[in-house]
């Protein structure tokens, strides 16, 4: 899903190097006399003839069209091309020139991909509710805090977030702990004279019909548990098993307990469940129903269950139509913070900083406060930017931040007195402004003991221009520690000496050139000017030839760059939405994103109107191969 | 003996007491032999795992044959010489790229104890394969109220990029009970506490135990129904899914099943002192692991799990040492390059974390079981899937085994293995071991040579 970020001009291999490649109209086909002869050198002898590595046969391909055929093949060569997978370390490389036609021509080839024609939404493989969902869920749905939460294992990370359903499993420990969690929930919930008892235990069919009455409370909680409509077989189902605890001399209550406590293993429950008419059918392209995308929003927002408004509005069938009102709605709920940490978090970065462990001598300013100062401030600036619904830009340069005390002193802001936060305007002195001179980015972009250039490079790359680099080939000899090397010089020299090799070269010139362009902040995002006894050198120069004299020059050509940016933030964030990793197809969606949000100034309402009204987010579709 | 800088937990202390022989040896020959004429003590395997490559100069002994003087990293086990195996020349070869380019990290972790490749993905479709672990307790964890242990350190990862394209679950476990679905490790003493020895005492326990097992398998039972009506109108990714639910529930059937079979015998109730709960994840990272490492010798000495794997840190962890007076990060370290200074930093770690093995080592020894110790009927495998950290490198990995497996293993040497010989062929020679013999695991080429004496081979 990266392909057509290299089209911006972030790109690494400058592409002006060479013409477009792709046959025009009537041209000869550049197929034959380009791309054949650089398979075959390089790529047919195991993925070609009888051997077809990997079920890929790269010479049954005839034309131009290749690409626009068989996307999803080519987008695979494309990815491992630039991954530098392939060719295989123990055969030659690719010249810089053969890698230049043949990703340049895929690259075309996808760019024709026509919108229009291929409508397809994606299939979000079942998601199981993760840690965070979970506790929210059960707080919404029973009011009730759920501690032990905090001890299920730790939901694995795919694509950059905790909440893709490819990646979540279910081992037997975390089944076993949602056992023990719905046992203690469930008696919780319905602890003798409690509100939540009574809540739940209300009934209209009078109390006299124990039957009828418990019917209508297991519907009820199961209707809002399961986040869509149950049938009268399912109420039956949990009737029978309350019915089981009352004929063993249990109470009333404690067979409703029962019956609560097999909701919440259930399995309708922990996933979020979505139907197809055909899951065979691939091509069976539908809408998910109102119940699914009234779950599918509240927890993208709320990352937790649909509330009352939402249910009724999918009861009614006039959710669809009600769309932005309703988002507008639950981005002003409370509820909405979810969003700030959860995706913030992970977008930015800024989770690692609960593990972020400088040399205490080095950085003796460090303490827990200051790391809660840090992450706070991120939070309630991110925060800022979706409740004032302010351009998306602010991310990258802004003229306020949040602050207390221990932060403004760590950022030399005077008269910030106390350890509350408060809104600090940020005049161009103060050298800050954006989350790239945040101090909890700039942070976990460091080592313990110093800055990381390369990281920071990286992290600009990745998460705000959406252009990550490949990683480093094998065989590039690391960056000299040896004794002799440090004393030559600050990090800056060193590591420019070591770009002197080629194939380090190719990527470490616009990587390093953004990290050096932070370096006036060190490890804990202090401002400085010099590193050890060498001043700082924030200057630099991108690929293409921009200029930069320091970190606020430098934003700045970050922020002139809104198209790249805005499309990584809309990949990200549709990703998290989504719940899966995003696919060739998606660039449609992303593109109508992108254009909502060039349209609307970029304003955060609008990147979330524009996820929310993709195919992606609305629609499935079956599965391929599934049959 | 060692000496421990940390003072011991009290409450393992006592915990220790109350688990000892008695309770044990009474139990043990009923239970687990049931008809056997010859006493046999459980055999038990468990796995340990460093992240990040060791610094092999300080590794290796000097040469084969009978240890000696120990390198300076593995100094700790010298209490523990005769017991100790180093085992030198095994290779993790699917933790190479074969045609995948970077990721050294996640495939190191994700083929440590599989010997099969990553598939390259962030996320749809992970997938490498069986742990030696998930096998072993496959064969011998029925009956046993915890078929397999996984502990570790390090929760999760807090940030999305693993290891170059690699999803986290790759570089955060090692333990694989499917090809695609990776055992979630505890990190929490105190929750790893309450699942092995409840919240309770026993006989509390047992009192309500029937009415409120007969209620569980109701529970169950409904889930496990409504997970097979909703299968059906499921498509294939979601089924296979869905199957990781069926498994998890039948596990904790069997689980009841078992508990109810254990609460039947009389001789059970040791009772458990009130304070010997941890608080929960102690702040400091020695304290951490050797809890868990205590929690791990109690586990294996009560006879509750026979398969344990525990995972020091993530692979790839940029954790600082600041305890031990590095606070550089860990993996940032490893990139040493040649530099003097960083390598000996490196070394300071790892003999931390042997410190930590020699604790657990310790544990196991101290524990008495007929003639001998729980460690004598043990395999404790301790090692990393990277060889040098700064050149990533995957032959020659740091590889040791602690423990005589009831007598079939000889220890006390250094073995040297042929060049390539792959790592996997330790662990079917372990599961020869368990009466769990299989004829292939991963890239298993066939049993090793030497275990048990320099000619005989078992």
């Amino acid at each position: 899903m990266e392909f057509y970020k290299f089209l911006g001009p972030w790109i690494f291999f400058c592409v002006c190097l060479s013409p477009t490649l792709l046959a025009g109209d009537g041209g000869p086909s550049r197929f034959d006399s380009d791309i054949v002869p650089i398979l075959q050198k390089n790529c047919t002898v195991c993925h070609g003839g009888a051997k077809k590595k990997a079920g890929l046969a790269l010479d049954a391909f005839k034309g131009d069209v290749a690409v626009v055929k068989d996307l999803r093949i080519w987008e695979k060569v494309l990815k491992r091309l630039r991954a530098r997978e392939m060719p295989p370390e123990e055969r030659p490389r690719l010249s810089g020139a053969e890698f230049q036609t043949l990703t340049q021509w895929i690259e075309a080839g996808l760019a024709q991909f026509d919108c229009n024609a291929n409508k397809d939404p994606g299939r979000v493989t079942l998601r199981r509710l993760n840690r965070i969902e979970f506790k929210n869920t059960i707080r919404d749905l029973l009011g009730l805090e759920c501690q032990l939460a905090d001890e299920f294992p730790a939901d694995d990370i795919g694509y950059g977030f905790d909440n893709i359903g490819d990646v979540m499993s279910l081992p037997p420990i975390l089944m076993e702990k949602y056992l023990a969690a719905a046992e203690k929930l469930a008696a919780e919930a319905l602890k003798k004279g409690s509100a939540s008892a009574q809540r739940i235990l209300a009934c209209q069919s009078g109390e006299a019909d124990k039957k009828a009455c418990a019917r209508e409370i297991l519907g009820r909680l199961a209707e809002r548990a399961f986040r869509r409509p149950v049938t009268e077989e399912e109420v039956g189902e949990l009737a029978r098993l309350a019915e089981l605890a009352a004929s063993e001399g249990e109470s009333f209550e404690k067979g409703i307990e029962l019956a609560l406590e097999a909701v919440l293993v259930s399995p309708r429950f922990l996933f979020r469940i979505e139907v197809d008419p055909d899951p065979a059918d691939p091509d069976l392209v539908h809408p998910i129903n109102e119940w699914e995308l009234a779950t599918r929003l509240s927890y993208f927002l709320w990352s937790s269950m649909p509330d009352e408004e939402l249910f009724a509005q999918a009861r009614a069938e006039t959710l669809r139509r009600n769309l932005e009102a309703q988002v507008a709605r639950m981005l002003k709920d409370p509820k909405s913070g979810a969003l700030v940490e959860n995706f913030s978090g992970q977008w930015l970065g800024t989770r690692a900083l609960k593990t972020f462990t400088p040399d205490r001598t080095l950085f003796p300013e460090f303490d827990e406060e200051l790391r809660a100062a840090m992450r706070q401030e991120t939070e309630l600036f991110f925060e800022a930017v979706l409740r004032e619904d302010r351009s998306l830009l602010d991310f990258i340069d802004a003229d306020f931040t949040f602050a207390n005390d221990r932060l403004a002193r760590l950022y030399g802001i005077p008269g910030v007195q106390g350890s509350e936060f408060r809104r600090v305007p940020l005049p161009p002195e103060a050298q800050r402004g954006g989350v790239l001179t945040q101090a909890s980015v700039l942070a976990v972009t460091s080592n313990p003991t110093r800055t990381s250039p390369v990281k920071r490079g990286k992290w600009v790359l990745e998460q705000i221009l959406g252009a990550p680099p490949p990683p480093p080939p094998g065989e590039v000899p690391e960056l000299s520690e040896k004794a002799e090397a440090v004393q030559s010089g600050s990090l800056r020299q060193r590591m420019e000496a070591h770009r002197a090799n080629p194939s380090c070269a190719v990527c470490h010139l616009e990587m390093d050139a953004i990290g050096f362009g932070f370096e006036n902040f060190n490890a804990v995002g202090a401002w400085r000017t010099r590193d050890g006894k060498f001043p700082i050198d924030p200057a630099g120069t991108l690929p293409g030839g921009r200029s930069f004299k320091g970190p606020a020059e430098l934003k700045a050509i970050l922020k002139g760059n809104s198209e790249a940016f805005s499309r990584c933030l809309a990949e990200k964030m549709l990703t998290y939405a989504l719940g899966r990793g995003l696919e060739y197809y998606d660039k449609c969606h992303i593109d109508q994103i992108v254009a909502a949000l060039a349209r609307n100034s970029h304003r955060f309402s609008s990147l979330i109107l524009g996820i929310v009204k993709t195919d992606a987010f609305q629609m499935r579709r079956g599965e391929r191969g599934s049959k | 003996m060692i000496e421990f800088t940390l003072p011991r937990r009290t409450f393992l202390r006592g915990l220790g007491t109350a688990l000892a022989l008695p309770f044990l040896e009474a139990m043990l020959p009923a239970r687990l032999f049931a008809g056997e004429v010859r006493k046999r003590f459980p055999r038990r395997l468990a796995f340990l795992y460093v992240p990040n490559g060791i610094n092999m100069a300080d590794w290796t002994p000097a040469a084969a044959g009978p240890l000696g003087r120990l390198p300076r990293i593995l100094k700790p086990l010298d209490p523990f010489q005769a017991d100790l195996l180093v085992l030198s020349g095994l290779t993790q070869d699917k933790a190479r790229p074969n045609g995948d380019g970077p990721g050294d990290h996640a495939r190191a972790a994700a083929s440590f104890l599989t010997g099969c490749q990553a598939f390259k993905t962030h996320g749809a479709d992970i997938r490498v394969g069986v742990s030696v672990d998930q096998v072993a307790a496959r064969m011998i964890g029925g009956g046993i109220r915890f078929p397999s242990l996984e502990l570790g350190c390090d929760r999760g990862m807090n940030s999305g990029n693993c290891d170059s394209g690699y999803s986290c679950a790759y570089s955060a476990n090692i333990s694989w009970k499917t090809e695609s679905m990776p055992m979630a490790k505890e990190t929490d003493p105190k929750a790893v506490f309450e699942r092995l020895f409840g919240n309770g005492s026993r006989a509390e326990a047992a009192e309500g135990l029937s009415k409120r097992e007969r209620q569980q398998k109701s529970v169950l039972d409904f889930v496990r129904e409504d997970a097979r009506r909703l299968q059906a109108k499921l498509g294939a990714t979601d089924r296979r899914k869905l199957e990781q639910y069926f498994a998890a529930v039948r596990e904790i059937e069997q689980r009841l099943d078992q508990a109810k079979a254990e609460a039947k015998k009389p001789d059970q109730d040791g009772g458990l002192p009130a304070q010997g709960r941890p608080a929960g994840i102690p702040k400091d990272y020695a304290e951490h692991m050797r809890l868990l490492c205590d929690l791990l010798a109690l586990a294996f000495q009560a006879d509750l799990t026979r398969v344990a794997t525990f995972m020091l840190a993530n692979e790839g962890s940029n954790r600082s040492y600041s305890m031990i007076g590095v606070s550089d990060g860990h993996h940032d370290l490893s990139h040493h390059g040649g530099n003097k200074e960083k390598q000996e930093k490196i070394h300071q770690i790892n003999h931390f974390h042997i410190q930590q093995f020699a604790h657990l080592l310790s544990r196991l020894k101290e524990a008495k079981e007929g003639d001998g110790t729980v460690l004598d009927h043990c395999m404790i495998v301790y090692g990393s899937g990277i060889g040098d950290g700064n050149r990533h490198n995957h032959n020659d990995l740091p590889v040791l085994l602690a423990g005589r497996a009831g007598g079939t293993i000889l220890p006390g040497r250094h073995l040297l293995y042929p060049k390539d010989t792959p790592l996997n062929n330790l662990f079917l020679s372990m599961l020869d071991r368990i009466d769990a013999s299989t004829d292939k695991l991963g890239d298993s080429t066939g049993r090793l040579s030497q275990l048990f004496g320099p000619t005989r081979n078992f």
